[in-house]
């Protein structure tokens, strides 16, 4: 079983909408939050747990088991979750 | 696109600014289409045309250095990847934006 898989998001963000789909056409299964979508307080605090993991305001923001990854990295994705590229 | 006129003039507002920074925009004009009607929405509902690849904090001092174009603020990161965070711009030399992963700037040693 893979570790699990998270990824905080921002709606606007096409690097984030192209990490989901990475998941989604290798079938690994994942979670996925829209940070600006949410109401004002849950939105806030997904933020603040996003920037405690990466240090970083900038998304995507994917979370492989123990592994903090920002950006949209295919490669490190499939490292982690051991796809063959 | 529902922001086009406000896109088209957030393109003509920005091309002189970045290029005097060493930018231009992407190549991919499908990518910069869309971050452009992004960045229209932001205005239109946030007040000014944040990153679209990077979140709000409500702390003014925090949310100036991600206004498009905010390559001044970032400027270290984004020459080491010769891309702005979001692919926007991409340094004036770059002609393929495809080569250029987002890195984040901890893995580069620099204070993002």
């Amino acid at each position: 079983m893979n570790d699990p898989v998270f990824v905080y998001a921002l709606s606007t963000c096409p690097w984030c909408r192209k990490a989901k789909q990475y998941f989604e056409e290798n079938d690994v299964v994942f979670e996925a939050v829209d940070v600006d979508l949410l109401a004002d307080d849950e939105s806030d605090r997904l933020a603040d747990e996003a920037f405690t993991l990466s240090g970083s305001r900038a998304y995507p923001v994917v979370k492989i088991g123990a592994e903090v990854i920002v950006g949209y990295a295919p490669e490190r994705y499939a490292q982690l979750l051991g796809i063959a590229t | 696109m529902a922001h086009e006129a406000r896109s088209a003039a957030l393109r003509e507002l920005f091309a002189p600014l970045v290029g005097a920074l060493g930018y231009k925009f992407t190549p991919d004009q499908e990518l910069a289409d869309f971050l452009l009607e992004q960045e229209a929405v932001l205005e239109e509902t946030k007040g000014a045309p944040y990153c679209p690849c990077q979140v709000r904090t409500h702390r003014r001092e925090h949310d100036m250095t991600i206004v498009c174009p905010c390559i001044p603020y970032h400027r270290a990161h984004f020459d080491a990847m010769r891309r702005c965070w979001c692919g926007l711009f991409v340094h004036r030399d770059v002609t393929d934006p495809g080569d250029l992963p987002q890195i984040a700037a901890s893995e580069l040693g620099i204070e993002g």
